[in-house]
């Protein structure tokens, strides 16, 4: 009837898919980089590749992530659907009422739904737990041992299924409830008029009306499971986690390119499925054509044919099939965490060599639940709302003295960590811990200036750089308070943890007028290894061992720590109070605390060891795995030398007067 | 049938009273305590909200930047979604899947790779500086800057000065956020508007049409207002996400463009702990999207009446 011309509309949806496919096919790209550089190639290469499948906790992780996308999907479209339909049968004020409800926890922050739904299913254990308790013991003295009911929940893969469960339904009901408002009402009750069962007119009336409408709330809400990191993170435990999660854990240090190759795989596995999927049908179709059958389809053929009564048994064989893969894997999952000694890790992305990881299970035969967070306040927001059951975690200097402040860590016995007196005495009796009770050190570093040496004139030694007008426009300021406040606050000549307040204002001020002044491009953490090898800016701050992987990229870049000093840093080893599994614990730290394991994780991490041996054969064993000599230099921006190391200043905790003046100075910076 | 159905309703509100609303309640006690930990008890205070007008400007630009990307998300989505359902089925089935595609990938990730394409250095300037663009902009412009001092001579503005770009600034401003936005959340606004018009019975089109209309009245009168409640949809689940984003933000605007999720996000796993003011923020923003969406469903909900009748 109008055979308008179509050209134009093409072209404009063929720009749309340029626009949507533009960073993809960058990232694919960048999946085959011979180098470990997201803007500088390097060569094409398979290496990430080959490494990828080696990488247990990437592959750990999509196995995790596709289960729960999968059934939390499954679940979410079902009960959805279904509550849509209940929901379009109620009268509209309910019906309205109801659907506000639905949709809160859309409009809410991610953040916040995740941090509640902890806060309620830690709540939801403790009462088990007692209740439990009670019970167990009322079995008891009534002489039954027949249901001993679990006295300690935690979270796992349960809640985190649950989770996503919950926030998907929303989706779908948002996606069916228009199809139910298009439906004529009386479709159904004319289907039943002529002699339809209710379950046939649901199957052949209301299902093809609203299909569409539960696809693409299926397809969101799988998406949206396959994208979620933040409600994951406070839902997971210790036991699972998804690839979103893995990937955020990495902002802390960078996003390895295994990821980059992950994605491409999962991505054109995809691709492959929907190709094949899309030329059966259309050549199934154009033989229905040939025989002038309706056209339908393929979805719609098969509800049609399992509506059929002869098909009931299909329909229920498939409910039992779904269920019986949901127990199994819960099961499952549950199986393999409890069934073997475990230790439960929490580190940061990108911080271990994994090779570890396995050494460890192979020698002991103890499972390691590793998990990463994205900073140490992630960490310490996940501790505070009870979600955490970790073992041993690795936190940075200050927050481990707030830890011991707030009473939350284990004191050690150090008799089994013999490796501990491997410890340099420079690490030992530091003021978190002056008396070495609870820390095993895991590795250390300093903060300097990385600069382009080919965009910036002459040489730089002096924080001040950070603050010229000369370099407007080519700052990164680093996206951390504690780190841009300290900064400033050494440039005038003040202590790092100086609890004046008038001190602290002035550094404020200082930043404040370069950020008025353009002096900053902008806030970086991880993605200053992006912005510095690509040549995108000229001065940043950052960590010593990260800035010898981006001076490998880039050979322009030079690292400085500035002469009004700088801050150093430790990550160390702490077990949690009250940690399920000690003994196991004690054997991971004392494993990671011997020569070996720091060999490895100095080569893999770039950050030093604080292994006095390690220290002294690193140049050695970089010797034996590369081939070739060591550059004293790149060591000595690694490993400190003494003489610098003395300028430097070690953040303590501040008191908590401080820590919100912090809060607000640096939530005020972003809002001008 | 009615009654029968209505029971589908009761496992799900059994549900969302507990998997809803206990959390939220428990958010509500958040946004109105203070204190826990940094030792001592809870105690029960308004202050996390009294204090709140110091983020007037980030509820500002949070706001305007969600809805500048809703309403692209609008101009780009309903007329493709149109088109789309006006093609063959093949044609529709590959365009749904592609656009479902890359949502399968990383967000994150597709963030990061928009960044190496805006960055100052990166593929779009290296770009416009090969093909010459940045060269003909520094030839064009003078001229411009130019007429406007002569228009400013004459008026009393200032004179401004000339100086030679070697890249277009893209990245940190808050165009990047809300490019980003758009790129991310631009499936959403198709899924469900493409969802109703390729549902809409055509039989409703052809009367339209027997009666006179001719085509761009028809799409006034019948097909625009029958789709609404797929826009609808969509508004929602374009608009809600980019308000409350972070990592977009963070990513693209390099913290210069702070937005309501990256003030929440601070409270939470930032540097900046405090859980209170965090859920008090959270609270304000969600009460002011909901009275923003009832407002539209209240607008919606008419339409669909006056279609009915």
């Amino acid at each position: 009837m109008r055979k308008h011309d179509r050209t134009g509309s093409r072209l404009i949806i063929g720009l749309m898919f340029l626009f949507l496919y533009a960073p993809i096919l960058l990232l694919m790209i960048f999946s085959f980089n011979a180098g470990d550089s997201s803007a500088v190639w390097k060569g094409f290469s398979l290496h990430w590749y080959g490494k990828l499948f080696q990488n247990r906790l990437i592959m750990e992780s999509v196995y995790t992530t596709l289960l729960v996308s999968l059934l939390a999907t499954a679940i979410a479209t079902a009960a959805g659907t279904f509550a849509a339909i209940g929901l379009y049968s109620l009268g509209r004020r309910k019906r309205d009422a109801l659907l506000t409800v639905n949709n809160i926890p859309m409009m809410n922050a991610d953040i916040v739904t995740g941090v509640s739904l902890c806060l309620f299913f830690v709540a939801f254990f403790q009462s088990w737990g007692a209740f439990a308790k009670w019970f167990n013991a009322l079995e008891l003295s009534l002489g039954g041992h027949a249901l001993q009911l679990p006295e300690r929940l935690v979270l796992g893969f349960g809640t985190l299924l649950l989770a996503h469960v919950a926030f998907n339904i929303p989706y779908v009901i948002l996606n069916v409830a228009p199809k139910l408002r298009q439906m004529d009402r009386n479709l159904m009750d004319a289907a039943q008029d002529l002699g339809c069962t209710w379950m046939q007119a649901f199957w052949k009336v209301m299902l093809p009306e609203i299909k569409p409408g539960i696809v693409s709330g299926a397809l969101i809400a799988f998406t949206m499971s396959i994208d979620d990191f933040i409600i994951s993170y406070f839902t997971a435990g210790s036991a699972s986690s998804t690839l979103a999660m893995t990937i955020y854990g990495m902002t802390k240090k960078r996003v390895t390119p295994e990821i980059n190759a992950v994605s491409t795989l999962l991505f054109l596995s995809v691709l492959v499925l929907l190709v094949i999927s899309n030329v059966k049908e259309a050549r199934q179709e154009s033989r229905e054509r040939q025989g002038a059958a309706r056209r339908t389809t393929a979805m719609e053929r098969l509800a049609q044919k399992i509506s059929e009564p002869r098909y009931k048994w299909v329909r229920r064989t498939a409910a039992g099939a779904l269920a019986c893969v949901f127990i199994a894997s819960v099961s499952i999952l549950s199986y393999a965490t409890s069934s073997r000694p475990v230790v439960n890790v929490c580190s940061w992305g990108e911080y271990i060599d994994e090779d570890l990881i396995d050494q460890f299970e192979e020698t002991t035969g103890i499972r390691v639940n590793y998990q990463t967070a994205e900073s140490n306040e992630a960490l310490y927001s996940l501790l505070k709302s009870g979600g955490a059951d970790y073992d041993v975690i690795v936190p940075s200097d200050y927050m481990i003295g707030r830890l011991i402040a707030e009473d939350m860590l284990e004191p050690l016995d150090y008799s089994q960590i013999p490796n501990s007196s491997l410890i340099d005495d420079r690490f030992r009796h530091l003021p978190y811990d002056p008396d070495d009770r609870y820390t095993v050190p895991y590795t250390w570093g300093t903060l300097g200036i990385i600069y382009n040496t080919s965009m910036v004139d002459g040489e730089i030694d002096s924080w001040s750089a950070l603050y010229d007008d000369a370099n407007a426009g080519n700052v990164l300021l680093i996206n951390n308070s504690r780190d841009a406040l300290g900064i400033a606050l050494l440039y005038l000549g003040f202590s790092v943890n100086t609890t004046d307040e008038d001190e602290i204002r002035q550094a404020y001020a200082l930043i404040e007028d370069a950020n008025r002044r353009g002096v900053f491009q902008g806030r970086a953490m991880d993605e200053v290894f992006q912005k510095m090898e690509g040549n995108n800016a000229a001065i940043a701050t950052y960590y010593a061992g990260d800035c010898v992987t981006m001076m490998y990229n880039n050979e322009d870049l030079a690292f400085v720590i500035p002469k009004e000093g700088s801050n150093w840093f430790l990550d160390a080893m702490c077990m949690l109070k009250d940690a399920p599994h000690q003994k196991e614990a004690y054997m991971w730290m004392d494993f990671i605390a011997s020569t070996d394991a720091n060999l490895a994780n100095m080569h893999y991490i770039g950050y030093a060891s604080p292994n006095r041996e390690a220290l002294e054969r690193y140049p050695d064993y970089y010797l034996e795995q590369e081939g070739e000599e060591l550059d004293p230099e790149i060591y000595d921006i690694m490993v400190a030398p003494p003489e610098t190391l003395e300028r430097c200043e070690a953040y303590l905790n501040l008191p908590s007067a401080t820590l919100s003046l912090y809060n607000s100075l640096w939530t005020q910076l972003g809002t001008n | 049938m009615r009654n029968k159905l209505s029971w589908f309703a009761v496992p799900y509100v059994v549900w969302m009273a507990v998997i809803v609303v206990i959390p939220i309640l428990i958010m509500v006690v958040y946004a109105f305590t203070a204190g826990g930990s940094g030792g001592g008890g809870l105690q029960i205070t308004a202050e996390n909200f009294t204090g709140m007008s110091v983020y007037a400007s980030v509820f500002l630009r949070s706001f305007r930047l969600a809805l500048i990307a809703t309403l692209i998300c609008l101009l780009i989505g309903y007329p493709v979604s149109y088109w789309m359902a006006h093609e063959g089925p093949g044609f529709q089935r590959v365009a749904m899947a592609l656009i479902m595609l890359p949502m399968w990938m990383n967000f994150l990730l597709r963030t990061y790779s928009w960044m190496s394409i805006l960055e100052n250095n990166g593929l779009l300037n290296q770009l416009f500086q090969n093909i010459g663009v940045i060269a003909l902009y520094n030839q064009i412009a003078p001229f411009f800057v130019d007429i406007r001092n002569v228009f400013a001579a004459h008026f009393g503005g200032a004179q401004i000065g000339f100086v030679p770009i070697e890249h277009f600034q893209m990245i940190n401003t808050p165009g990047a956020v809300v490019l980003g936005m758009v790129y991310n959340y631009l499936p959403f606004m198709i899924l469900p508007i493409y969802s109703v018009i390729v549902k809409l019975d055509h039989s409703l089109l052809e009367a339209a049409r027997d009666l006179g209309a001719d085509r761009r009245l028809v799409f006034r009168k019948v097909i625009f207002p029958l789709s609404l409640p797929g826009v609808l949809s969509g508004v929602t689940m374009v608009f809600v996400p980019s308000v409350s984003t972070f990592a977009i933000s963070r990513l693209l605007g390099g913290g210069t463009q702070m937005m309501l999720g990256d003030l929440i996000e601070q409270q939470f796993l930032g540097g900046a702990y405090d859980p209170h003011l965090g859920a008090a923020i959270s609270m304000v923003m969600m009460v002011i999207v909901v009275v923003c969406m009832v407002v539209m469903n209240h607008f919606g909900e008419g339409e669909e009446q006056a279609v009915i009748l």
